[in-house]
């Protein structure tokens, strides 16, 4: 419910000055460029920027990180739509379509289309948050291990899915990934697969693997092109088509709002959501799509869907934060940081008792969404221009900023060495048709899935029967199901039918 | 009569080889971690996704064996990539030795010559401006230091 006297004291709150906006532009932009720099991570941005916060209020403090955060979470399609290097887990489907538009020489457009997506899919998605935020923390109360569990699994199985011809590939990708990343110092105390190594018995890092089996991988297939586009008259640089590519995203409606309500659930979950959220707008936008064939191809609706999801599960994560103090992921761990730094806590008191901050900083990105609009439309001319570079220099800068962003995740040489073996990994994977985004995710979401798993088994006692008794992780499973064996179902039904 | 399989190509072969590498490493990893310890706990998800893992590599050999599996015709020629993998597994590696400032000077340097460009004042100038600019760029924001040849990091 609406309480209209906080919402009123809210919006008093950042507009009676116009303090708090000044630091929302720097915000905005920091967000963007460690988004477009593949190795740079948000959470990054956020922890690195976190100190200066100190010197703030509460209220300019939460502005800024959540202006990093809307900042990075368009600037992580930048890479994915331009080089096939997703920033984040969440741009994976991104560059599905992202990268085939920019090889066929639309890459105004498709960083065009992203960024209409994100934005509205921002404002869509605090506005379900604004309308929604009591019923979204009763559902996220309502998960627990069993349900993390079956997302994950059913996040593997919706990628694989994906693989057409190749699904058996695409399932064994995928939980391949899963056990890649179980790798190390399990939750039940005991270490696997680490060969020995001191550097392996906190896993595989994820983020540098997902970067060389993505980035590395593509950028060897590339090394015999001149350019990114081989057509010359392609590569220009135009504000025009940006500006079209923009207004095209508005021109899908149901795919913005399809990817944002996904966005909004899928990414309040905790620790899967975005990762989730983003693959399966794009998975049902292309289900229903009537030219489904043409996923994957580079067709524009694919960058909606993935974009309108990923902006959207920032709010879902913000209301998991704000509602029940529980981060989602590593941008929002940051901002309970704050919150600490602060001395507020998360959690329903905060809900009720300054439901004024709750809905100022809802507003507040509102406002960022149009600053984004400006500042988008300004920072992607000069970026688009990587079309014009030669692959000869391309390639082996991309290639070392890889190096350089995974050596400042891990803060060792684990981070460039597990770029260098993902990527031939990535590059033998694609090369045999094996699914690269479900290993991807299974690596990232593996260690959790163990995780909810133990817990589960803890939490039933070993019952199988404690399963019945949780509707949502029956559906998860269902759905599952559905998405391995939906198609053939519906065609073996219709065929019948058409008997 | 029945009809002959036909035999299979060099890629599909190299397709069965990565199959059987992945069924291969699956079961190392599960006795690993079997060794490790054999309670309900450490196996939970182990043991039932290796399992699938295994029973699917079945399928997928059995599949490909009798040449129901589609080749990979965009597959581009592995001659033109390797270069670009050595050139890049070798920067990796000398890392610790080299640093980040020389590593990454040289490895720019000899993929720009590797991959046709001739004009030295050109590869030595991009090399050394975009060494300069990564590595005081990375060292300012990251707050530990670097391995470094030449421009120390230490704190």
């Amino acid at each position: 419910m609406i309480e209209f006297d906080a919402l009123h004291a809210g919006l008093g709150m950042l507009f009676s000055d116009l303090t708090p906006w000044l630091i929302v532009i720097p915000g905005i932009l920091i967000g963007l460029v460690f988004g477009a720099i593949p190795g740079l991570q948000i959470s990054m941005a956020m922890a690195i920027f976190l100190p200066m916060t100190l010197y703030m209020d509460f209220m300019q403090a939460m502005l800024f990180l959540t202006a990093i955060f809307t900042g990075g979470s368009f600037g992580g399609s930048i890479p994915a739509i331009l080089m096939n290097i997703p920033g984040t887990s969440s741009a994976i489907a991104t560059a599905f379509d992202g990268y085939p538009m920019s090889r066929n020489g639309q890459h105004n457009t498709a960083l065009g289309v992203g960024l209409g997506a994100s934005c509205v899919g921002v404002i869509i998605g605090y506005s379900l948050l604004f309308l929604l935020i009591g019923p979204i923390s009763e559902l996220v109360l309502k998960l627990g291990p069993a349900e993390m569990a079956a997302v994950v699994l059913w996040g593997i199985t919706l990628i694989a899915s994906l693989s057409g011809e190749h699904i058996t590939k695409g399932i064994i990708s995928g939980f391949f990934g899963l056990l890649i990343g179980t790798v190390g110092y399990s939750e039940a105390g005991v270490s696997r697969g680490t060969l020995g190594s001191a550097y392996l018995l906190d896993g595989i890092p994820a983020i540098p693997a997902m970067m060389g089996m993505f980035a590395a991988s593509e950028l060897f297939k590339l090394a015999d092109s001149q350019y990114l586009v081989s057509d010359a008259s392609a590569r220009r640089v135009s504000i025009r088509k940006i500006f079209a590519g923009f207004k095209q995203a508005i021109s899908y409606p149901w795919v913005i709002l399809r990817g944002s309500v996904i966005g909004v659930f899928v990414g309040a979950v905790p620790g899967v959501g975005s990762s989730v959220a983003n693959l399966l707008s794009y998975i049902e936008t292309k289900r229903k799509h009537a030219d489904s064939k043409s996923f994957g191809q580079g067709n524009p609706a694919g960058v909606v869907a993935s974009e309108s999801a990923n902006s959207t599960s920032e709010a879902g994560s913000m209301a998991t934060l704000l509602a029940l103090g529980i981060p989602g992921g590593g941008a929002t761990a940051v901002m309970l940081a704050a919150f600490a730094m602060h001395n507020i806590t998360g959690g329903p008191q905060f809900i009720r008792e300054q439901t004024d901050i709750v809905y100022a900083i809802i507003f507040a990105n509102f406002g960022q969404a149009f600053l984004l609009i400006i500042l988008g439309l300004l920072f992607i001319p000069l970026l688009a221009n990587v079309v014009k570079v030669p692959m000869n220099y391309l390639i082996p800068s991309v290639l070392a900023m890889a190096v350089f962003g995974a050596f400042g995740l891990t803060g060792d040489l684990s981070g460039p060495i597990t770029v260098a073996f993902f990527s031939i990994i990535g590059w033998i994977f694609k090369r045999y048709q094996y699914s690269v985004p479900a290993a991807v995710i299974g690596i990232l979401l593996g260690a959790m899935a163990e995780e909810s798993l133990i817990y589960s088994y803890q939490i039933s006692g070993g019952q199988w029967s404690y399963l019945l008794e949780r509707p949502i992780t029956i559906a998860l499973l269902v759905l599952l199901l559905f998405s391995l064996f939906g198609g053939k179902l519906v065609k073996m039904l219709t065929q019948k039918v058409s008997q | 009569m029945k009809p002959t399989a036909k035999p299979l190509n060099s890629h599909q072969i190299a397709d069965l080889i990565v199959l059987c590498t992945l069924a291969t490493v699956t079961t190392a990893y599960f006795f690993d971690a079997y060794h490790a310890s054999t309670k309900i706990l450490n196996l939970i998800l182990i043991l039932p996704v290796t399992s699938i893992v295994l029973v699917l590599c079945l399928l997928e050999f059995i599949q490909q064996i009798r040449g129901k599996a589609q080749p990979n015709e965009k597959a581009e020629p592995i001659a033109k990539t390797l270069p670009v993998m050595a050139l890049f597994v070798g920067y990796v590696l000398t890392l610790p030795w080299l640093g980040f400032d020389v590593g990454t000077c040289l490895f720019i340097c000899a993929y720009l010559w590797v991959y046709g460009e001739r004009r030295w004042r050109w590869i030595a100038g991009y090399g050394l401006s975009f060494t300069l600019l990564m590595t005081s760029f990375f060292s300012m924001m990251l707050p530990y230091p670097m391995p470094m040849l030449l421009f120390s990091t230490a704190y």
